[in-house]
């Protein structure tokens, strides 16, 4: 039973992690970014080349993230910017360039998969349950992740700005907000997290071209429940992460792969606004 | 390799655009073409083809999902999957014989029809977006491999099904065959999308709104083309797999069906024989490329995909198109003949009450847009509601039109009350809106607009296009006074500013109905037109005793046209009465020149 509440929380962590990058796109710009799965991609090859050089976890982390945040910044100025008037158009752009870089990474890495150590291993002992002693970290990485979102929207001026051109960019930029760095800048920050994310994820799987797809439609749709809020992700997570747990243990792991897209399809259809004002 | 080529310029010439002949010497050509081209290619071509053929049909229904109809899907190699499956399945489990076909071909269509009815129901309902629609659409092919993966033996896991006897027919045959069955699909398509229905689901794609407010009902038609396209994209699936005699998970895989959508990308959105093109050019030039430089070559197509998306979105298609744009006489619009048709008297006996609101409340957590709103117009009545920016005039419009709208209170349309129905079904009571900012569809001419507005009292065709266009009285009047009538060919988005205010009207009036909403139909119109604006409303409620509400800022058009004023005023009807009562009341004054309701009572 506890060791459940753990998976639970654990994959809420992890579920949270990952979509948070997609959440701040989709808030700000009202786009679904399909390279985002290439992005976790690049986080985990980042960590494998720090970790290969013998760099510490705590500058695996930043070199991951700097890294995405690159990679954003570049996609944003040379493809997003011209379709933010197509968002279709945004999801197949971001999705080529998602073959682009996943092809990319096969020319320099192969195909094979490839293992990175845990900085920290082993179990800790909770409550008269051993509990893998990484998994638990996740839970402190995601909140981590949540402070400093928070943080940056609501106390900074960068934030400010952002949450102006998420409300109503229009007046934003009667305002003199420049709405394009806005954009630019988040876009590098989501792509960021989601290179983060896929530095934290790599020790617990491993390390392939596609590693990041199977995590893809999961976020996508928990960002769509969420409507926009991060609040509300959190909380989507832990739901749906929970409902994946316990038909992965007690139906099978196949149909819990799919719980998430299957539960956040019908409940957008019987509630369209999602858990966004629940 | 330069008898593919033959097939290209075939196939690119743009059927539709010159006569009939044209189109049968066009048909003869591609029957021709197939017919012989087994003679001249060689074994290893001939399989890639047959196989591309197939691939091609699915496409064309991606295109017409995206290009037509407005929706990005992912999901299409699903249901390509389901017929592949269903065949495999079927003579896995009971071998090669007539009746097996045809239960394999029933298993197709119905699963497929099922599947694609579901997912519609989940991607289309009113206030679903586009985007939410592609994400579901992502999410069927990619439940179904997982589905396919752990059925063990029954649909062979991984690796598939292979070994089952199938169809023994020569190559030659086979490439005849999926030639032929591609060439009528295309030909079907074509049709569908140049006939008035086809014009139909472009309306859907540039204004999904507009259709709703036209009495449309999109969730529903969104649905049924998604059953047929996934029904045809079964069948493809169906001959892909006789004809290899192999399912793979891969058949139905989310990548196959992203696949899908970059031919369609490349080829040109649309346009059925981008479709084709992109389809073909892909499957035969990934044939050759995918075993020598396979990394390469997806990273070409990646390229190749952003590099369309961001500099030519219409494809390799519109490029030629634009090529070839001064070679080519303009495409003549068949001309359209006006014909006034007597609109059904309004049910007289019935009560005279036209909107009855009571109560009506709408609340955004605590802050309340609209508060106890109670009111009654009549039929004949031209109605004008005022008030200051933010008190919830629009609001109230939106309420008295969507059901779902309101927080609390009662609304009746011409006696029936509207409870939580959407805009569809309460413009089917009498409902007419106009939006605001001009709402139409941009890349139809003013007659197809026209046209997509009489769709629910004349059903459009769904071979041809109608030349005759009934429209009641007073659209055509509308029509004709604005100028519009002179104009009919041409592209609603070419417009000027008071045309597409006129057309929308013209629209909405096409509709007959009883009750007219109208949201400042005069902002930004130069004095004549709004002076026309105003001749033809009170015509309307005089003569076809229509009752007309009218959002307006400008004091002076209402006092000139309306029989009764309404003030709102932070929520609440602050004053209900005759022009003169209102206009001179100190409160309108107070709100409209900030002017101290005591103060005003010393002025002069």
């Amino acid at each position: 039973m506890l060791t459940l509440i753990l998976d639970t929380v654990t994959t809420a962590a992890l579920l949270f992690i990952i979509s948070s990058g997609l959440l701040i796109v989709f808030g700000v710009m009202k786009i679904i970014n399909f390279a985002h799965a290439a992005f976790v991609t690049v986080g985990g090859y980042a960590a494998l080349v720090g970790s290969r050089l013998g760099l510490p976890w705590a500058l695996v982390l930043p070199l991951a993230f700097v890294t995405g945040a690159v990679c954003g910044a570049v996609t944003e100025a040379t493809i997003v910017r011209w379709l933010y008037r197509r968002p279709l158009d945004a999801i197949l752009a971001t999705w080529g360039l998602g073959i682009v870089i996943g092809q990319i990474i096969t020319l320099i890495f192969g195909r094979e998969v490839q293992f990175v150590q845990a900085p920290i291993t082993g179990t800790v002992g909770l409550l008269g349950v051993d509990y893998s002693a990484y998994r638990i970290v996740m839970i402190a990485a995601a909140i981590m992740v949540a402070v400093v979102f928070t943080a940056l929207l609501s106390g900074t001026r960068l934030g400010l700005t952002t949450r102006a051109v998420i409300m109503n960019e229009m007046l934003a930029q009667g305002l003199g907000v420049d709405s394009s760095r806005v954009r630019l800048v988040t876009f590098a920050i989501g792509s960021g997290l989601a290179a983060l994310s896929g530095a934290l994820i790599t020790p617990l799987s491993s390390v392939d071209p596609n590693m990041g797809l199977p995590w893809l439609i999961s976020a996508f749709m928990l960002v769509m429940v969420s409507g926009g809020s991060l609040f509300a992700l959190a909380a989507s997570c832990v739901v749906l992460g929970g409902v994946q747990v316990i038909v992965s243990t007690f139906v099978n792991p196949i149909l819990g792969g799919l719980t998430i897209a299957i539960c956040a399809a019908i409940v957008l259809r019987i509630r369209p606004e999602g858990f966004a004002r629940a | 390799m330069p008898d593919v080529r033959q097939l290209s310029p075939a196939a690119v010439t743009p059927i539709g655009v010159s006569a009939r002949l044209g189109t049968a010497v066009l048909a003869l050509l591609v029957i021709g073409t197939v017919l012989l081209a087994p003679f001249l290619l060689d074994t290893y071509m001939l399989n890639i083809l047959i196989r591309a053929f197939f691939v091609a049909i699915a496409a064309v229904t991606v295109d017409i999902m995206w290009g037509y109809c407005g929706t990005l899907t992912f999901g299409q190699s699903a249901f390509f999957g389901i017929g592949v499956y269903a065949l495999a399945i079927v003579f896995t489990e009971f071998g090669f014989g007539t009746w097996q076909i045809l239960f394999a071909l029933a298993a197709a269509i119905i699963v497929s029809g099922v599947v694609a009815a579901l997912t519609g129901w989940l991607s289309f309902y009113p206030g679903s977006t586009p985007l939410y629609a592609s994400i579901v659409s992502l999410v069927v092919p990619i439940v179904l491999v997982q589905v396919l993966y752990s059925g063990g033996t029954f649909t062979g896991s991984s690796s598939g099904l292979v070994g089952f006897e199938t169809f023994d027919l020569s190559l030659e045959s086979w490439f005849r065959v999926a030639g032929l069955g591609l060439a009528s699909v295309a030909a079907v398509a074509l049709v569908l999308m140049q006939s008035d229905t086809g014009r139909l689901l472009k309306a859907l794609r540039d204004n999904d709104e507009r259709c709703s407010y036209l009495g449309i009902n999109t969730s529903r038609y969104r649905i049924i083309v998604l059953v047929l396209t996934a029904i045809v994209a079964a069948l493809a699936g169906f001959g892909y797999a006789a004809f290899g005699g192999v399912a793979a998970p891969e058949n139905a895989s989310f990548t196959f069906g992203t696949r899908l959508i970059v031919m369609v990308a490349l080829g040109g959105r649309g346009t059925i024989i981008g479709a084709i093109v992109g389809a073909l050019s892909i499957e035969v030039a990934s044939a050759y490329l995918s075993g020598s430089l396979p990394y390469v070559w997806e990273l070409i197509i990646g390229i190749a995909l952003i590099a369309v998306i961001l500099a030519f979105p219409d494809g390799l298609v519109g490029v030629i198109h634009k090529l070839t744009r001064g070679v080519q006489q303009p495409r003549t619009v068949p001309a359209t003949r006006l014909c006034p048709i007597a609109v059904s008297a309004a049910v007289d006996g019935g009560s005279d009450i036209a909107i009855e609101v009571r109560e009506l409340g709408r609340h955004f957590g605590s802050l309340s847009v609209l508060d106890g709103v109670e009111f009654t117009a009549r039929r004949a009545e031209l109605l004008s509601l005022v008030g200051p920016n933010g008190a919830g005039k629009t609001t109230l419009i939106r309420c008295l039109s969507d059901g779902r709208e309101r927080s609390t209170g009662f609304v009746a349309i011409a006696g029936q009350p509207i409870d939580r129905l959407p805009p569809d079904r309460i413009v089917r009571f009498g409902l007419g809106r106009k939006f605001q900012a001009a709402s139409f569809f941009e890349t139809l001419t003013v007659a197809e607009c026209l046209r997509v507005a009489r769709t629910h009292r004349a059903r459009p065709s769904l071979t041809s296009t109608s030349k005759v266009l009934e429209l009641p009285v007073a659209a055509i009047s509308l029509l004709e006074q604005s100028g519009l009538a002179d104009r009919l060919g041409e592209e609603a988005r070419k417009l000027s500013h008071g045309l597409k205010q006129a057309l929308e009207l013209a629209m909405v009036l096409s509709l007959e109905p009883e009750v007219l909403l109208l949201d400042e139909p005069t902002a930004g119109l130069t004095r004549a037109e709004r002076q026309g604006f105003a001749d033809i409303l009170t015509t309307l409620a005089s003569r076809a005793r229509l009752c007309i509400l009218l959002v307006e800022h400008d004091l002076d058009f209402v006092r000139e046209i309306s029989s009764r004023i309404i003030v709102l005023h932070q929520g609440k009807i602050a004053l209900d009465g005759s022009v003169d009562e209102v206009v001179n009341s100190a409160l309108v004054r107070e709100i409209y020149t900030g002017q101290q309701y005591t103060a005003s009572k010393v002025g002069p």
